[in-house]
């Protein structure tokens, strides 16, 4: 089977094509005016290096922020919102809550940028109520068609049908559906029912909403490239994009719902982190992405990762209530500027350098000290950079850093380059203790997982800080996302509000629900030709204690729903709830507000590739050694350090720190006390001591 | 370690110098034990006065109630941990234990006002008491006089049960007895039982996290650490209120009434004096203390309020890249007189439990006070109300009151640059709604309107934000009760701006049974089908409504903030009914001619 992985980032379009055992990674620039120029033009390039014939493709695996970049720049599609009558402007109250406590001058996006303009947002009488979706005032059918026809005349482009709990019956929904269809069929439409079907109306309209909003543009760019594929020749691919939930979808389920790209770009990259890391003996790791403005840092115990919290799943100030793979993300990164504030506190990030002017030492006209700066004064990141095609000064680092920092710190250079380092490496450590604590778990449980440029450069600090026993560094820490698309499972995730209680079960109807949701969920599957063996189904409620407000996930157990499914279900909220807050209340009714299922097309499974085998002793890989700054024991020292080309490395190499491995796309920094290991799939342990 | 300089105030903690590096991870660290709290309390807890509207507040003392980190999730909190200790210590001074477990509401002592119920653990370290890690929040029942409010009480014996520093677990045992005398005082036991369970754990946690600190970087390290964040943030906002003109700046406003001797307003006067990096804010001339609940406790509410303002204006967060945390030192530079016996500083036993409308005003008036010399760090005048209105009823099947307490939003009038927010919590206020179908989901209420007010915004430059209409209706026998404000007096603009509108509660709308209901109710009884509706103030503009682009004047009035028949008296705009344009020629011609007439 041969497979290709694109992933469109800001500035590189990385791409990966597998076939068995045989890998091969490129790189190209983005195109920002048309991303899908950029992809073709990779994906063409690929196959004409690896030789593969391009009717013989059989998928390409698709990570794009085309959708999110909409959002952010807000330049999405003209939107019309037909609400019910009373409730014009829960997109405008939202829940009422400025971001910031004390601030006077705060912007509050969803006003300053609504999705919907309050103008193309149109009320009509209707009302369906809980708990059994009765219908309390019929749609005016009327009003309804004179709505649409007003959005149409107005240059209105996408619709989105969002009234009060609807998800308990849609019906309302459904008929302004058909309506839309006579009067306005070229509307891309968003029922609420459809793409978010659950409790909580200013998230849910919200979501509806960006759906309409991303809709259009994003449909059209994936038939594009669906379109572009075939003319090109690649006759036998299927498109899949990746979703912010941790799965692909076929082109097709994508347009419908591209709400659901929203953050897939982190997305992939945990995938990627994930399947690396089924290469080693961990089971638990934290991954620790660090990049030129950012870290991104995802808690994944059991390999699984955790979803985000409806409070969390938020896009460019905006609330979308879907899945998201649970990833925090800080402003501390390679660009991140050191300087002395106001008050005379020494702080690193998170403003940053950015590429442009960039760290001092890149001599693009950086007057300020970053963290990359700092590296290169302790002479852990190297003076040539990308393989060579970047020159480094290292004087002007020392300089600046001189400048700014060290006389008025009163120390020496090396010293508040150590200070630099250690403030960024602290924000990164008490980002990693949130994430892991307010889930309940112990960092020390964990593997450290490093990537992104400057993640290795980091990781031993940071993980002997937390407790943490090894870091794992994959064979190409910069083309994990690329390798997360391709290692991923279709994966469709479908939910229903049921508020059910413990106590008072109503097993039928919880079958029932189950049951209609596995139906879609399978429909969706076969509809991708997935055959029935590789298909699965999770089973999911979202429960909380009755008079609670936010749920947590339990899984449930497959086949026929009975009386136990139900104690089941009990049983394994109270140990979770356990887990996350430590406590639990036994006595209280249990109560089932969201069911979900997620259905699973598995994959061929991506197969790995093995490296050459060694000795202990890396000294063919040895390439020269360099004196780096180390603070041990609260002494300042300077260490030589053997440095090594990755690229010449062979299973069973052992690296003792410090040292360093070099590689063209990031560079691993082994501390003293540290011993690094390569293993049969060119993946590094680092071994604190 | 760094040499000694003395010792921590208060205690015999000697004060070391902690390197720049350090301070920082210590800095973080105490943000982050104090988040942790608010989210262990907010996510586990019932009553969705916590839990959506995070009335809370959280953060670790020392020895002495100084606050050495809060958790900022309500800025009516700001800074009001540390009283609560203040006021249990002069009561339990020397006779405090590891293992104890302080409940305390007592406004008299340092409490916010009596719903605010704190959980106060002490932290003993090698054998020596050296903090308290505590969390206080809103109980939405302490057997008031009125489920969940108590406007008309006489005084605080009739407002609230009082937990006057008590422990509910002595060195780790459980007192029983008090246990069941404080759920067998109040209509909502189950609620409070979970959630006084919740507040318990968050402030254990603190205390563990804080205790893990403290075996890593030493107890000297740790609290000198805490004393240089205090300095900073005093030095922070020095620097800010020393680029403020020297002077004395003067604001006031009136409150509707005591809720009892309706048409007789309050006054709130706020006189703020700026003196080279210092300031005082002197509320003289507000009303005397009133014979209701609608005064304010001084320690637990005037002063986090006063903080609050201070900060908005000096340190505007979004203005602002630093982290600057809520802590003593931002009190430093602040004076405050409110005299004995005023609104603001009351004595006891008046009672207490209904102050956010008076603090939310008073904080509006400071900056209002200042917007002479700080144009672009304030807006005209905000709704700087509240309406928190309690549903409640008697569930017969559970053999318990069900209560339910709402915050009405309001609004931000405009601003320098900016229009005013719509719909949104004010000032002191910042609190999450419930969604709708949550609410009716659970309780025999239904929500019939919940959308922008419908009136014009207050116009100006940069136009006033609008408030909120909302509409809900009893399915069954229930109850209203409600603390609000601003009937009768509008935000005003500010520079030329217009004035806003002010707030109303009516009972059933739009029916021949419809009834004009005061901004203070302590319990009407509302029969099924009885709806009761509530419209938020709209606030004020800000500058010449002449000045205003025209083409934010056109999409107000596509966007019903501005009507078309207006816009040419309000702003000077001409706009075609038919095309829906500007009419860019008669627009500059109206507006020169109104300019003229107002030179003449």
């Amino acid at each position: 089977m041969k497979r290709i992985g694109v992933d469109v980032g800001g500035t590189f379009t990385d791409l990966i094509y597998v076939d068995g055992d045989t890998f091969a990674v490129y790189k190209t620039s983005t195109t920002p005016h048309d991303p899908s120029e950029g992809v073709m033009e990779g994906i063409n390039q690929l196959c004409s290096i690896v030789g593969a014939e391009r009717e013989q493709i059989d998928e390409v695996f698709h990570g794009t922020t085309i959708a999110t970049n909409m959002v952010l720049e807000r330049k999405g599609a003209r939107v019309g919102l037909l609400t019910t009558e009373g409730f014009r402007d829960l997109l405008h109250i939202a829940r009422h809550k400025r971001p910031y406590n004390f601030s006077i001058m705060q912007d509050i996006p969803w006003q300053s940028n609504p999705v919907v303009l309050r103008r193309d947002r149109h009320v009509v009488k209707e009302r369906v109520t809980a708990p059994n979706g009765e219908v309390l005032t019929p749609l005016d059918k009327e009003a309804a068609r004179q709505a649409v026809r007003k959005m149409r005349a107005d240059g209105v482009e996408a619709i989105a049908v969002c009234f009060l709990f609807s998800f308990l019956n849609p019906t309302h929904e459904e008929e302004v559906l058909d309506i839309i269809k006579e009067e306005f069929p070229e509307a891309y439409v968003s029922l609420r029912s459809v793409v978010s079907p659950q409790f909580r109306e200013y998230e849910s309209f919200t979501t509806t909403s960006l759906n309409s909003y991303v809709g259009p543009k994003t449909a059209s760019y994936i038939e594009n490239l669906e379109k572009m594929l075939k003319n090109s020749g690649y006759s036998s691919a299927t498109l899949h994009l990746m979703q912010s939930g941790g799965g692909v979808a076929t082109g097709k389920a994508a347009a419908a719902k591209p709400v659901h790209l929203l953050m897939s770009g982190p997305a992939a990259g945990v995938q990627g982190a994930i399947w690396a890391s089924k290469l080693t003996d961990h089971s638990h790791i934290i991954s620790l992405d660090i990049g030129g403005t950012s870290a991104d840092i995802a808690v994944i115990p059991n390999l699984k990762p955790g979803m985000r919290h409806l409070l969390d799943t938020q896009v460019g100030g905006y609330s979308a209530m879907v899945p998201m793979i649970d990833i925090a993300t800080i402003g501390a990164g390679g660009g991140s500027v050191a300087y002395m504030d106001d008050g005379g506190f020494f702080r690193v990030g998170p403003r940053s350098a950015g590429a442009v002017p960039g760290p001092a030492c890149y001599n693009r006209g950086g007057m300020e000290p970053t963290v990359t700066d700092a590296n290169i004064v302790l002479g852990r990141l190297g003076t040539e950079l990308l393989g060579g095609r970047m020159t480094i000064r290292p004087d002007l680092s020392r300089q600046v850093i001189e400048d700014k920092l060290a006389v008025r710190l009163g120390q020496s250079v090396e010293e508040s380059s150590l200070g630099i380092i250690e403030i960024m490496n602290t924000n990164m450590i008490q980002a990693i203790e949130k994430e892991s604590i307010r889930r309940g778990l112990d960092p020390r449980d964990f593997a450290l997982f490093a990537c992104g440029g400057a993640g290795a450069l980091h990781a031993c600090s940071v993980a002997r800080e937390l407790g943490i026993r090894q870091v794992i560094v994959p064979a190409s820490p910069g083309a994990l996302c690329a390798v997360g698309l391709v290692a991923t499972d279709l994966l469709y995730d479908f939910s229903k509000t049921e508020m059910q209680l413990s106590t008072k079960p109503d097993i039928a109807r919880l079958a029932k629900d189950f049951a209609l949701l596995e139906q879609e969920a399978k429909t969706r599957l076969q509809e991708d030709k997935v055959k029935e063996e590789q298909m699965s189904l999770q089973r999911i409620a979202e429960c909380r204690y009755l008079g609670q407000g936010y749920e947590l996930r339990v899984p449930v157990e497959q086949g026929e729903i009975t009386e136990q499914t139900f104690q089941a279900i009990t049983t394994v909220f109270h140990r979770t709830h356990l887990e996350f807050f430590g406590k639990d209340y036994q006595d209280t009714p249990v109560e089932i507000v969201n069911i979900r299922v997620e259905g699973i097309g598995e994959m061929p499974k991506l197969e790995a590739a093995t490296i050459p085998a060694g000795s202990e002793d890396p000294s063919e890989a040895y390439k020269y050694s360099r004196d780096i700054i180390f603070k041990l024991d609260g002494k300042i020292d300077t260490y030589s350090s053997k440095v090594y080309d990755r690229s010449k490395l062979k299973a069973g190499h052992q690296i003792q720190g410090p040292a360093i491995i070099d590689q063209m796309d990031t560079t691993l920094l082994v501390e003293p006390n540290c011993v690094a290991t390569v293993n049969p799939y060119g993946i590094i342990l680092i071994t604190i001591q | 370690m760094s040499e000694a300089i003395g010792y921590i105030q208060g205690t015999d903690i000697k004060r070391v110098s902690v390197d720049p590096v350090t301070l920082q991870v210590l800095g973080g660290a105490f943000k982050m034990i104090a988040q942790e709290m608010g989210i262990v309390l907010y996510r586990m807890s019932y009553s969705s006065i916590i839990r959506e509207s995070e009335d809370l507040g959280a953060g670790i003392c020392d020895a002495k109630g100084r606050q050495i980190c809060e958790s900022e999730n309500s800025p009516m909190h700001a800074g009001s941990v540390g009283g609560y200790i203040q006021g249990i210590l002069q009561k339990l001074e020397g006779n405090i234990h590891d293992g104890d477990v302080i409940i305390h509401n007592h406004p008299y002592y340092g409490a916010s006002h009596t719903p605010d119920v704190q959980i106060n653990i002490p932290i003993f370290y090698e054998g020596a008491l050296i903090g308290y890690s505590a969390i206080n929040a809103h109980l939405v029942d302490v057997g008031n006089a009125g489920a969940g409010v108590a406007i008309d009480a006489r005084d605080i014996y009739a407002e609230a049960r009082i937990y006057n520093a008590l422990k509910l677990y002595e060195r780790g045992k459980l007192n029983e007895q008090l246990w069941d005398m404080i759920l067998d005082n109040v209509r909502t036991p189950s609620m409070n039982a979970n959630d006084i369970n919740a507040l318990i754990a968050a402030a254990e946690h603190g205390k563990k996290r804080f205790l893990e600190l403290i075996e890593k970087f030493g107890l000297e390290t740790v609290f000198s650490a805490s004393e240089e964040w205090m300095d900073y943030s005093e030095r922070m906002l020095r620097r800010e209120i020393a680029k403020v003109p020297d002077g004395v700046y003067h604001a006031e406003s009136y409150l509707d009434d005591d809720g009892v001797n309706l048409g007789k307003p309050l006054r709130v006067s706020t006189t703020i004096t700026i003196h080279g990096d210092s300031l005082t804010v002197d509320l003289t001339g507000s009303s005397d203390e009133v014979m209701t609940a609608f005064n304010v406790p001084f320690e637990g509410s005037t002063r986090p309020s006063i903080n609050t303002a201070i900060h908005d204006l000096f340190l505007d967060d979004a203005l602002h890249s630093e982290y600057i945390p809520q802590n003593e030192g931002l009190e430093r530079p602040v004076h405050i007189i409110a005299p004995k016996g005023s609104i603001f500083n009351p004595n006891f036993p008046r009672a207490s439990s209904a102050r956010f409308n008076q603090v939310n005003r008073m904080a509006d008036c400071i900056v209002r006070a200042l917007a002479p010399v700080m144009p672009e760090r304030v807006s005209a005048g905000s709704s700087a109300n509240i309406h928190y209105i309690v549903y409640s009823g008697f569930n017969e099947e559970v053999g318990e009151y069900w209560v339910y307490g709402e915050v009405t939003e309001g609004s931000y009038g405009g601003r320098y640059g900016k229009d005013g927010i719509d719909t949104i919590d004010c000032l002191i206020a910042n609190t999450r709604n419930v969604p709708i179908e949550e609410t009716e989901w659970h309780l025999p209420l239904r929500v019939e309107r919940y959308e922008i007010a419908p009136v014009e915004a207050a116009k100006g430059k940069w136009r006033g934000g609008i408030g909120v209409v909302r509409q809900t209706r009893f399915l069954e026998n229930g109850i209203v009760g409600c603390e609000g404000d601003r009937h009768f007096n509008s935000p005003p603009g500010l520079f030329g701006g217009g004035d806003g509108q002010p707030a109303s509660l009516v009972k059933n709308p739009g029916t021949d049974q419809e009834e004009a209901m005061p901004s203070k109710v302590s319990a009407d009884y509302f029969k099924a089908g009885d709806v009761v509706q509530v419209i938020s103030p709209s606030s004020g503009g800000y500058g010449n409504p002449l000045e205003r682009d025209p083409q934010l004047v056109l999409h107000d009035v596509l966007d019903d903030f501005c009507y078309l028949e207006n816009a040419e008296a309000d702003y000077g705009v001409v706009i075609d009914p038919v095309t829906k344009l500007v009419d860019v020629e008669a627009t500059a011609r109206v507006r020169a001619a109104r300019i003229q007439e107002f030179a003449s």
